[in-house]
């Protein structure tokens, strides 16, 4: 379960005139075990921001986020290292990753931090690459070189590895043709069956149909400025 | 959990001037903390004081050390040099201040075994080869001067010296800094898979942002000395609130 109650945020750009940029006020939002819920509204309304703040990489000013019953605040930055380790998972809309490293090996990372067998996690990890019709020949080879489809779903494949219980997606098939797509949005599905929070960016209406998340236009929620 | 390093207070002048003051830190087993800012803002002289190469002025340097705190800054040169050869390491920039460079590879490798009592020559031996494997340098090159390794090789062999006798807590100061950017590739994902498998808790100095996001868990930002911002390395670097950290963060160059 994921909840966000009366959210303040705003950016203050010290170096740039001490611009101050509201970016939420009196946010509220409830994701539910099994739920999806996709984040609409035109581009700059602060839908990435959401997903930020509640993986702690945004501050907010006030109100609070709580994640299955624990608060996220970032003067306590080993509450969130944890959260991470082993309730959220996150899939950015980009994949950044050390160089040279290969694709299977950052596939199987998530699942070797928290100490599972080498062996059962490469297995794990293969099965996702070969669902995400990601070739066999690549998988020794650093993603970094490959096409912008490519990289999206060694990310999803990264992300979706383990089962969270609570999973922010930022635009997971922005990049996709529509084969992968669908098969993207049906591995979204069967983590929202085993009872994930879901909270997601999807640019298209056809996703968030497929996936029937329930649609929240931030700008009807929030009132900034 | 209970952190395994913790700094509180510490400071470092040399004569009126600041070398850092103020400075708190908490380090937990596994984790990463970076610690960036211009040269001249006292990154060094932070890493150099809570490591034991320079004595700091004031301050609490306490070490948990199977559950026994140890008050570092209190404790007998004797103590100290001791939880210096087992329980921390340091990894300089320049590999060749922390190897020697007339003797072997492998000798370089089992100084720190000898030095904590081992005398078996045939686990001696063993425990080399699975060092060199560990950071990727041919078995072929044990008997080999170090003079004779590229830049990339000599550091991952200061590495393997460093992490032979299982120490704790490591602290690097800028490990990548002096090495072209494929070199620097290999050495961080080593560095990286060496932290999650042998639970290894790091401070590690560059100036490098991108570095630090790679590897480091926590972040702290320093300037003229003092900790302007410190917190969880993502959201310091995506949503900095301090003035100095958005300079230091939007004077990034975009590859």
């Amino acid at each position: 379960m994921i909840e966000l109650n009366n959210i303040t945020k705003k950016f203050t750009l010290h170096n740039q005139g001490r611009t101050n940029i509201s970016v939420f006020k009196n946010l509220n939002l409830k994701i539910n075990p099994g739920e999806i819920v996709a984040l609409t509204g035109p581009s700059g309304v602060g839908k990435s921001s959401i997903l930020k703040m509640i993986y702690g990489n945004y501050v907010f000013q006030s109100g609070e986020i709580k994640i299955n019953n624990y608060k996220i605040d970032y003067k306590y930055p080993r509450n969130i290292i944890e959260l991470r380790k082993n309730t959220i998972g996150y899939v950015s809309q980009f994949l950044r990753v050390i160089p040279r490293v290969p694709t299977i090996e950052i596939v199987m990372e998530p699942l070797l931090e928290i100490n599972f067998d080498q062996e059962e996690v490469r297995e794990r990890a293969e099965k996702i690459l070969l669902d995400l019709n990601i070739d066999k020949n690549l998988w020794n080879l650093s993603p970094l070189t490959f096409s912008g489809g490519e990289q999206q779903r060694v990310n999803v494949a990264r992300g979706l590895i383990r089962n969270y219980p609570c999973l922010l997606l930022d635009e997971p098939t922005a990049s996709l043709d529509n084969v992968n797509k669908d098969i993207v949005l049906n591995l979204i599905n069967e983590k929202k069956d085993k009872g994930s929070s879901i909270i997601g960016i999807f640019h298209d209406e056809s996703s968030r149909k497929y996936l029937n998340a329930r649609e929240i236009d931030i700008t009807k929620i929030s009132h900034a400025n | 959990m209970e952190p395994i390093l913790s700094v509180q207070n510490l400071n470092k002048y040399y004569g009126d001037q600041v070398g850092c003051k103020n400075m708190n830190m908490t380090l937990y087993p596994g984790e990463v903390v970076g610690v960036v800012g211009e040269s001249g803002s006292g990154k060094t002289t932070f890493i150099n004081s809570i490591s034991g190469n320079l004595n700091p002025d004031r301050g609490k340097i306490l070490i948990n050390k199977d559950n026994e705190i140890i008050n570092f800054l209190e404790i007998s040169e004797s103590l100290k040099r001791l939880l210096i050869r087992t329980e921390l390491a340091f990894v300089h920039q320049n590999p060749r201040d922390g190897l020697r460079l007339d003797v072997s590879a492998g000798g370089n490798i089992s100084e720190r075994l000898m030095s904590i009592g081992q005398r078996n020559y045939g686990n001696i031996r063993q425990t080399i080869f699975k060092w060199l494997d560990k950071v990727e340098i041919d078995k072929s090159r044990v008997d080999d001067f170090p003079r004779t390794f590229s830049g990339g090789m000599l550091q991952r062999l200061q590495i393997a010296k460093n992490l032979v006798t299982s120490p704790k807590i490591i602290f690097m100061d800028e490990p990548t800094g002096g090495l072209d950017v494929s070199v620097q590739a290999k050495i961080l994902d080593l560095l990286r898979k060496l932290v999650r498998e042998l639970h290894l808790s790091v401070v590690i100095v560059s100036h490098d942002l991108a570095v630090i996001r790679l590897l480091a868990d926590k972040i702290i930002v320093m300037k003229n000395g003092e900790a302007v911002e410190s917190g969880l390395c993502d959201q310091v670097l995506d949503d900095p609130q301090h003035s100095y950290t958005q300079l230091l963060v939007s004077s990034v160059l975009q590859v």
